[in-house]
């Protein structure tokens, strides 16, 4: 347990092997009812190229979090230090972000959308033109390239958003709830998906969700989040191996690791 | 309805109203010096076009509706945004634009006539008025449509202010702005013709007025023909660029 809050001080090369260390986040919001406390007191670290999640109740400040982290919203106390060096604004080529929506921009093709990153830093049009097809083939979608989000299924749009956070190969990608508004079966076959591309490009994940069994099926670790103000209550490894399958679901491990999950939340 | 039927209904509808006026005129049913047959308006409308010094107006009249336009759209839009996606500067000044957007315009003119003389300044001046209005307010819509998980992606991409404005805010804008460009447009026209009527000396909507006062009917019908195609084909361009900016929209 004395890894979920105490970082190691300063450590000799903590910050290399560790891509995202939270420090003592704390943060208070103002609402027309009065001041509300989201954070607590947040502290962990995630080694580089592990797939973290993040489970908690609804307002607990996950997404809240994953903003910090992503540089888009600034903690009032506290820090995220990103590969060595604290985050003040987004960093895009360090930080690919997926959010529940798409947010894909309904004028331009998938193509033109999983490069617009690359287009904000004008990169030349051939060469960005080409990693879109490549992030594209690699979500499965090359044939889609000039579709236009509204041409495209739920699943698909979030499969063209993926491709747009890996376009600039970032080493860290935020999930906040990337599959929350798709059905059960597009669900399963995205996170599969998810789970090969990560397999073959090794990135450092931190992924949001409300579904317990997402999270273990997913994840190395999940970390555990209390009720508003958000703590981190309990940090589980899932000692499931690697390739994970859908077998595994079965297990009484699998189920054992998500009972324990529930029971954290539901104390709490 | 089948699209071929709907346009022979429509075809048969303009005929009967042509056709009936022109029978009217030529039997005696209505006063021949109030309402002359659309075949004589016919004669004085090719008259019109095809007479440098007629052209002269009508070229006046678009010069100033071009420029007022040219002049105020950017004005009004980037107000329109201000106010629509600043909470500071919208609740400061919005309602004031409400206020004013209700009172007629025409009330204005003889303030515009003293301000800027009865010339050029004055009737781009005075269509600028009437346009700004609806161009402001329709760019509030436009920028408070603008959905925010757009904005806030781009900016995870690191997209600067100005590449947030050109990228995602301009064009998510663009399918509620035209429509009020389009609306700008025709009280743009409506302000300089306006004007124009009331004291000019040149220009479609002074030669309405002289013809209308000076009891030419004949005349007067087909200048109201050259400005209401005038402005049907200022609208119509701009209803054809709002139909291809829509597209995506579905």
């Amino acid at each position: 347990m004395a890894s979920i809050s105490a970082l190691p001080d300063t450590k000799e090369g903590f910050a290399e092997t560790h891509d995202i260390i939270v420090d003592s986040i704390s943060h208070v919001y103002d609402s027309p009812t009065g001041s509300i406390e989201a954070l607590d007191d947040i502290s962990f670290s995630i080694p580089s190229g592990r797939f973290i999640g993040l489970v908690g109740p609804s307002g607990c400040g996950k997404s809240s979090l994953i903003l910090m982290m992503a540089g888009l919203m600034h903690a009032g106390e506290g820090m995220v230090m990103v590969r060595g060096h604290r985050i003040t604004q987004p960093e895009p080529e360090e930080i690919g972000v997926v959010f529940q929506e798409a947010s894909l921009l309904p004028w331009k093709t998938a193509a033109d959308n999983v490069e617009f990153p690359l287009k904000l830093r004008k990169v030349p049009k051939i060469e960005r033109r080409a990693r879109a097809r490549e992030m594209l083939a690699l979500v499965g979608l090359q044939e889609f390239q000039n579709r236009h989000p509204h041409e495209l299924s739920g699943g698909m749009k979030q499969r063209v958003a993926i491709a747009r956070a890996f376009c600039q190969d970032p080493s860290i990608l935020l999930m906040d709830e990337p599959f929350g508004a798709l059905d059960e079966q597009t669900r399963m076959t995205l996170g599969d998906e998810l789970l090969r591309i990560w397999e073959q490009h090794k990135k450092t994940v931190v992924f949001v969700t409300h579904s317990l069994t997402e999270a273990v099926y997913l994840c190395d670790e999940v970390l555990v989040m209390s009720h508003r103000p958000g703590r981190i209550l309990d940090r589980i490894d899932i000692t499931l191996d690697r390739p994970r399958t859908y077998d595994m679901m079965a297990t009484a491990t699998f189920g054992q690791l998500r009972d324990r999950i529930w029971r954290l939340i539901r104390k709490d | 309805m089948h699209r071929a039927t709907q346009r022979l209904v429509q075809l048969a509808l303009i005929a009967a109203i042509l056709g009936g006026w022109e029978a009217a005129a030529r039997f005696g049913l209505a006063d021949p010096r109030m309402l002359p047959p659309p075949s004589a308006v016919g004669v004085d409308v090719y008259a019109f076009i095809v007479d440098p010094g007629m052209l002269y107006h009508l070229w006046v009249t678009t010069s100033q509706v071009v420029t007022a336009f040219v002049l105020i759209a950017p004005v009004g839009i980037a107000l329109g945004l201000l106010l629509g996606e600043s909470d500071y500067f919208g609740r400061a000044f919005k309602p004031f634009f409400y206020f004013v957007a209700s009172v007629p315009k025409s009330v204005f003119l003889p303030i515009f006539i003293l301000a800027f003389g009865i010339g050029f300044t004055q009737k781009v001046a005075f269509g600028m008025f009437q346009a700004i209005f609806v161009l402001v307010i329709s760019a509030i819509a436009a920028a408070q449509s603008v959905p925010a998980d757009l904005v806030t992606v781009a900016r995870s991409y690191g997209a600067k202010r100005w590449q947030l404005y050109i990228h995602v805010y301009w064009p998510a804008m663009l399918p509620v702005l035209v429509e009020g460009i389009r609306l700008a447009m025709i009280f743009n026209i409506t302000g300089v013709i306006f004007a124009e009527m009331y004291v000019a000396r040149s220009g479609l909507g002074s030669l309405i007025s002289d013809w209308g006062m000076s009891f030419q009917m004949t005349k007067l019908f087909s200048g109201i023909v050259v400005a209401a195609t005038f402005s049907i084909i200022i609208n119509e361009m701009l209803r054809f660029y709002e139909r291809r900016v829509e597209q995506w929209r579905v």
